[in-house]
């Protein structure tokens, strides 16, 4: 049965109507430029948000009672951030994640569980998810 | 023609973004302040002379206190124009005992430092 309409509609050697032709364009055109727009949209607004990234380091406390380094962030940019990694001399550390989101003009304490001595100096790099960098040297008192 | 009037906002948008973070980050390099001095104040509270010494004005938003025992933040609110001095009493801000280290940060995130020992 299916192949029976198949094979009548290669024989058939009507073309399509002008007017179907015509709508047939422009809801193609249509579809192709509303995909085009979404991307668009999509990407501009992740590379929107990734520019307007600005995360400041206030303090970093070496604690000696709860053995932790505590870094407080205040995010100075204009995007949200979201801490996902958090690495101290390159090497990946567990973190508090319920403190790891900072909404603009926001600041909050990051715990860092991880041991120090005193008196090293200690590579910290803090992550967001979108790839930005807060990275510097600090000295254990 | 309507998708190509979006795309063209929306990388527009992109742009002027761009040119909006390149003015923070301008602003925030041009932003410089000191502290000359930090001092108790008697019978509680501290004073904190501090110095725009950049171009731009700046507003302050926090003052750290911390010594080898504790990191305590508290917040302010003072404006300083280019070049203005300002002395900022807090009677609610104890120092500690011995040494300290005394902070002022600005709403772009720029820090200054005082150390007593």
């Amino acid at each position: 049965m299916k192949k029976k309409i198949f094979k009548r509609f290669l024989r058939d050697k009507r073309a399509i109507t002008p007017v179907f032709s015509h709508l047939l364009l422009t809801v193609v055109a249509v579809a192709i430029m509303s995909l085009a727009t979404s991307a668009t949209f999509v990407i501009t607004t992740n590379m929107k948000e990734t520019m307007g990234e600005r995360v400041v380091v206030e303090d970093v406390w070496f604690n000696g009672a709860t053995g932790t380094v505590n870094v407080y962030l205040r995010n100075v940019g204009k995007a949200d951030i979201q801490i996902s990694g958090v690495y101290v001399n390159h090497v990946g550390q567990s973190f508090n994640e319920n403190a790891s989101r900072l909404q603009v003009n926001k600041q909050g304490w990051l715990s860092i569980a991880c041991s120090w001595e005193a008196g090293k100096a200690y590579y910290i790099d803090i992550v967001t998810n979108r790839g930005t960098h807060i990275a510097d040297y600090y000295k254990a008192p | 023609m309507l998708s190509l009037v979006l795309v063209v906002i929306i990388v527009g948008n992109v742009v002027l973004r761009s040119y909006q973070m390149n003015q923070v980050d301008l602003e925030r390099t041009q932003e410089t302040l000191t502290i000359a001095n930090v001092t108790r104040m008697e019978p509680a509270g501290l004073s904190i002379e501090v110095k725009n010494t950049g171009a731009v004005s700046l507003h302050l938003v926090a003052v750290w206190v911390s010594d080898s025992t504790e990191h305590q933040r508290y917040d302010a609110d003072v404006f300083l124009n280019a070049g203005e001095s300002v002395t900022y009493n807090r009677t609610d801000i104890a120092l500690p005992q011995g040494a300290f280290l005394a902070k002022v940060v600005t709403e772009r995130g720029n820090i200054a430092v005082f150390s007593e020992d």
